[in-house]
């Protein structure tokens, strides 16, 4: 149908509309007027894909010159591959509304693992593997060496596209990664460099977080993607630790041995080009001593997205003199690499701030902030000029490299931990140094900075405000959306005692505690008797749940439940997991019936979705806090004191009520869909933890839900259960789901107007 | 927030018009969902556009009974099982009296078990009288699925092609232990058209769901007895034949009644050819009976397939009971009361109109209540004010 969105003509792919679709889209014009960026938290399962893209597409194409293009961040593979396909049927419907053939380029870009068609490459396994096969047939000097010697191998894919696929840009149309692959089959050219090259051009881009999050790979493909562009950054509740992961650095003993052999390499190979073309190495020399100018150009011109690791400074200096030759380059190497060995052989646990890091640096063995801080830049220049093919090989290098540059560069933000061993493991020497960063509005920064709308969004955003402030931007609009629901599809209990009035808590004094375990079995065991199909259990942590685990074997819990459901137990191991959930989900469809045991924060709790009979109930025993003595938490959460006014227990709590809510959120995947939500823990009914939840599942919070027995629950459970088992029939027309008449009736639009909750 | 005070005005409204007090329950819009959707289950019995659909009316059934652990529950008062036997013993009744030509069958289900309790047979007094006994057993470990339905589908696979095969399957537990593939079994009984109905007593479980989808059957979970009550009586009636079973003439006998009066010299009693397998209960020697046209062998009941010939044996009230079936009275029209303009009293039970709908019969115009309405169409089957206004009713 085609919808009057507060002045803009949307044309939304479907007959009937959710009232919080229309709400949201509401929020979404308004940012995108504003040219500001925003935070809406929308519950699964509500169409938040099919709005957005609806809203956006309409935005472009009533104002092409004030939105040029959609970038569409999500976080995995299949979640990309979705948003294409929903974004597909859009454009069919708006070539049907309209009757001419758009000229809309849309596309999805993964890793060359995903998109390659050659034959060889493509068959190996690892992502790993195959960027560096691809490098070893595609770079530039591999295929100048061709042209003087044609048993040297290139991939002919690459070459028919270098010859011809970036004079005709690709037809308009979507491609998933699936029609990129076709396409480059039947034209013979290249599917990934198609697509890197295409979103230059492309309308739409869907592709994962790490494009634009990551320096290393954003440098590669991001950099000239244009300012008038709007970012969403879908399922967002986590991006602040991507942000971090992007900008750490762990170094172990192994990194430090691959890279001694790595140094060597570059040696010999440097000793072996002076010995016949000494000319080469001096070509480089010169350039370096033009300094990146280039860069600074570019950057100053508006042209790139700007690199955090490239910091400002680095491009209006020339690279100084004592690494600006290979050999003094290789040897400066060294020098690092025989510093970090020896910061790596502590005895106890070491933590400092990247200036005091320094100080020791120059102190031991004369190495100046200068130099470190183009370390990763002169790394790739000589790669480039040694012309070695196969990059992957040289990551640990790269890394040194990434590390000197980045501790160089940033004084704040960032900590050293040196660890010598782990924590469980006290006895075996595992030394790591951890450059951890510790704000995560340094790698978003440029992103924000540079385009001018960004979105996040996600099913669980709350509390929202936190968002703004860890990632520091000041949003234009904010706002959480409820799930207006024909029937009470989610039923939240709280659990905070047992039949024998013991309170049940996973806080830290009393999680030993034999009657506590004892009462999350017999949860665990009445609830395997009243829920059909499948439950989800999640547990604060892996040691947590294998504690009451054994113990519940001890205390023959674990048998009794096995009388009414199959258990399956997630591992670290990731082969071992999936196939726990296969064999889970099997027993789900033939009637058995299963329990999934897992741990919040583990992959199931993140990216595996249980609808419909998959996960009837899920219980979270206990509140899933993060290990607080890890010593990089500790480090950030004093950070985000001083820098951000986050008190430490703001932010804990924050952080395990979102993986709380993430957990739980899993059940639900759609208005058809139902199931029970189960905190097992006394300190859930508190005002502070319960007000953190998303305001979809907080509605349904009621009090007479709060600090239930495990006999009341059970019988909540069987009524809701019963409730949910009748019949469900078309009801929700006009209700939760409306026809275009009923959109536009005043009484409608007033309530519309209560779904979304500005913060 | 806002919402609440609305909800509340609703929920008080749907609770006038229900005829049994549900069980009290603090979030009261969620039960005033509830009772609109049951109470529109109970309008749309009435309103299925039976038409001109074929019914199958005669019918083959088999009853699942699970009799596994979970039966003992206490939710169903006394337990699951008293209460389910109970309601199955009236089932069995209203089953052979709204279908009379039609057969049943019971099997119940436990530690991982299934067996017979009757077989396929047309006489409710054997299959009331097992039930009865059936109370004392002990409900122990897991029903199986897979097995209670190949037990039933080694019977239905021999019935004839023009009559019903149906389980109905009263399902307690939320598992099931089979031993191989449900689903292999699932495409089996689709394609012998064996039509699967489940009644949950505790939740939706996922194979049910598919069970019944595939093979046409209905789905239903109880909330409580009345409604458990009403979902059995659903089943009661039959339900429209696939297109695609097949057609054929039946031969049928109508024995006539003859009493042999007592002073005629030549009348002996004799034995009811019925009775000839139990084991000598009851008044086996009789003087009347139904002779069997084709063998004349005696019945003292009907309906009943002669055991000598094979006949089937009804008398005309049973035909005509059934006939019903293939004529029901049209769906009354429901019009809002605010709406309707004439007199507010109904023309069934002379109350006055007080429900927010009254229902209009579209061949003579008058208006019932929504008792009356239903009861006109479950238990009378003809409008009584059409039959009053005509002097010669036509035919039933």
């Amino acid at each position: 149908c085609r919808l009057n969105i507060d002045g803009l003509l949307v044309y939304f792919p479907y007959d009937y509309i959710y009232p919080e679709q229309y709400s949201y889209m509401l929020e979404l014009k308004r940012t995108l007027d504003a040219k500001g960026h925003g935070a809406l938290e929308m519950p699964s399962g509500t169409g938040k894909t099919v709005s957005l893209l609806s809203l956006i597409v309409a935005y472009q194409r009533a104002f092409p010159l004030e939105v040029t293009k959609l970038i569409y961040c999500s976080r995995t593979v299949p979640e990309i591959e979705k948003v294409v396909e929903e974004l597909r049927r859009l454009i069919d419907f708006y070539e049907k509304e309209t009757g001419e053939r758009s000229s809309f380029l849309a596309l999805a870009l993964s890793s060359r693992k995903n998109l390659c068609v050659h034959p060889e490459v493509s068959s190996l396994r690892f992502g790993k593997e195959v960027d560096g096969k691809c490098h070893s047939l595609t770079a530039s000097y591999i295929r100048a060496q061709r042209h003087s010697d044609s048993s040297v191998q290139t991939c002919r894919f690459y070459e028919e596209f270098d010859a011809l696929g970036r004079q005709v840009p690709l037809p308009a149309g979507i491609y998933n990664l699936d029609d990129l692959k076709s396409f480059g089959r039947r034209r013979g050219w290249c599917p990934y460099y198609l697509a890197r090259y295409s979103i230059l051009h492309a309308n739409v881009v869907v592709y994962s977080y790490h494009y634009l999050l990551d320096p290393k790979i954003a440098d590669l493909v991001s950099k000239e993607l244009a300012k008038k562009s709007v970012v969403v950054f879908d399922e967002a509740h986590n991006i602040d630790n991507v942000c971090i992961d992007s900008m750490s650095v762990n170094i172990t003993r192994r990194t430090l041995d691959r890279t001694q052999s790595n140094i060597e390499t570059l040696q010999n190979t440097i000793q072996r080009i002076k010995d016949t073309d000494a000319s080469r190495l001096q070509e480089e020399y010169r350039r370096l001593v033009e300094g990146l100018k280039e860069a600074n150009v570019a950057r100053e011109t508006d042209v790139y997205l700007s690199n955090p690791v490239l910091p400002d400074e680095i491009l209006q200096e020339a690279v100084p003199g004592s690494i600006r030759s290979a050999e003094h380059f290789v040897g400066f190497l060294k020098r690092l690499l025989e510093y970090l060995k020896s910061r790596l052989r502590v005895q106890h646990v070491v933590q400092e701030s990247p200036p005091q890091f320094l100080k020791d640096a120059f102190e031991k063995v004369c190495i100046d902030r200068k130099p470190l801080r183009f370390c990763a830049e002169r790394l790739r220049s000589l790669l480039r000029t040694l012309e070695i093919a196969d990059i992957a090989d040289f990551s640990a290098v790269t890394l040194i490299s990434n590390f000197a540059t980045l501790v160089s560069t940033y004084s704040k933000g960032f900590t050293i931990i040196i660890e010598p061993f782990e924590d469980r493991t006290p006895s075996i020497a595992n030394p790591i140094l951890h450059f951890s960063c510790m704000d995560s509005s340094i790698a978003i920064k440029p992103v924000f900075e540079r385009f001018q709308t960004v979105i996040i969004t996600s099913g669980t955003l709350s509390p929202l405000d936190i968002y703004p402030k860890i990632l520091d931007f000041r949003p234009v609009t904010m706002a959480s959306f409820t799930m207006t629901l024909a029937r009470a599809c989610l039923c939240p209990l709280i659990v905070g005692r047992g039949n024998d009035q013991v309170a049940i808590s996973s806080k830290f004094e009393t999680r030993e505690d034999i009657a506590v375990i004892r009462n999350y079995g017999n949860l665990l065991l009445e609830m395997s008797s009243v829920v059909p199909d499948g439950i989800v259990a999640f547990f604060t942590s892996y040691q947590y749940m294998e504690n009451i685990v054994a113990s519940w074997y001890e205390q023959g819990i674990l048998e009794n439940i096995q009388r009414n459901k199959l258990i399956f137990i997630e591992t670290q191991d990731a082969a071992e997991t999936s196939m726990a959930l296969e064999k889970y989900q099997e027993a789900c469809e033939n009637g058995r019936g299963a329990i999934l045991l897992s741990v919040a924060r583990g992959k199931v709790s993140e990216g595996i979705d249980f609808v419909h009979h998959f996960g009837r109930a899920v219980i979270m025993f206990g509140v899933p806090y993060v290990y607080t003595q890890s010593r990089l938490l500790k480090a950030r959460l004093e950070y985000l004191r001083d820098q951000f006014q986050i008190r430490e227990n703001d932010f804990l709590t924050f952080d395990a009520m979102r993986h709380a809510a993430q957990c739980v959120g899993r059940v639900i995947r759609g208005k058809t869909d139902y199931g029970l939500m189960i905190f097992a823990d006394k300190r859930y009914a508190r005002a502070d933890k319960r007000g953190k939840l998303p305001r979809w599942i907080q509605e349904h919070i009621t009090d007479s839900s709060l600090n239930l027995t495990i006999d009341e629950t059970v019988q909540l459970s069987k009524h809701f259960l019963r409730d949910m088992a009748q019949p469900f029939k078309e009801d929700q027309l006009g209700l939760s789901l409306l026809t275009l008449d009923q959109l536009q009736s005043e009484e409608m639009l007033k309530k519309i107007a209560q779904i979304a909750h500005q913060i | 927030m806002d919402e609440e005070p609305e909800r509340a005005k609703r929920w008080e409204g749907g609770y006038e018009r229900t005829w049994e007090i549900l069980k009290e329950d603090e979030s009261g819009s969620l039960k005033a969902t509830v009772e609109n959707i049951l109470f529109k289950a109970k309008r749309k019995r009435v309103f299925e556009p039976h038409g001109q659909v074929r019914l199958g009316m005669m019918r083959h059934l088999y009853v699942v009974v699970d009799t596994s652990r979970t039966m003992e529950d206490q939710d169903l008062k006394p337990n699951r099982l008293t209460s389910t036997l109970k309601l199955l013993e009236y089932f069995v009744e209203e089953y052979f009296d709204q279908n009379p030509i039609s057969q049943m069958g019971i099997i119940t289900t436990k530690n991982k078990r299934a067996e017979k309790l009757t077989d396929l047979a047309g006489n409710p007094k054997k299959h009331i009288a097992d039930l009865k006994k059936a109370k004392d057993t002990t409900c122990v470990g897991e029903p199986s699925l897979y097995n209670s339905l190949s037990l039933a589908m080694q019977t239905l696979r021999h019935m004839p092609g023009h009559a019903s095969r149906e389980v109905l399957v009263i399902f307690s537990s939320l598992t099931t232990c089979d031993p191989a593939n449900i689903y292999e079994l699932i495409k089996s009984l689709k394609a012998l058209k064996i039509r699967v109905s489940v009644i949950g007593l505790s939740a939706e479980v996922r194979v049910c769901t598919v069970l019944t989808r595939e093979t046409g059957g209905t789905y239903h979970v109880i909330l409580d007895e009345s409604h458990y009550k009403e979902l059995l009586q659903y089943h009661v009636k039959p339900h429209p034949a696939s297109s695609s079973s097949e057609c054929s003439l039946i031969r049928m006998g109508f024995p006539q009644h003859t009493i042999a009066s007592t002073c005629d010299q030549d009348s002996k009693p004799s034995f009811s050819m019925a009775h000839l397998d139990s084991s000598g209960s009851g008044p086996s020697l009789t003087l009347g009976g139904y002779y069997c046209p084709q063998c004349r062998a005696k019945y003292t009941e009907l309906p009943v397939e002669c055991k000598v010939c094979g006949l089937t044996l009804v008398s005309a009230p049973h035909l005509a009971r059934s006939f019903h079936h293939l004529f029901p009275l049209d769906p009354f029209t429901e019009t809002p009361l605010q709406d309707y303009q004439g007199e507010k009293f109904c023309q069934g039970c002379q109350g006055e109109l007080k429900d927010q709908n009254v229902y209009m019969c579209t061949s003579c115009q008058c208006v019932f209540c929504v008792e009356c309405d239903l009861f006109i169409h479950e238990s009378l089957h003809c409008c009584p004010s059409c039959i009053h206004s005509q002097p010669n009713p036509p035919g039933i």
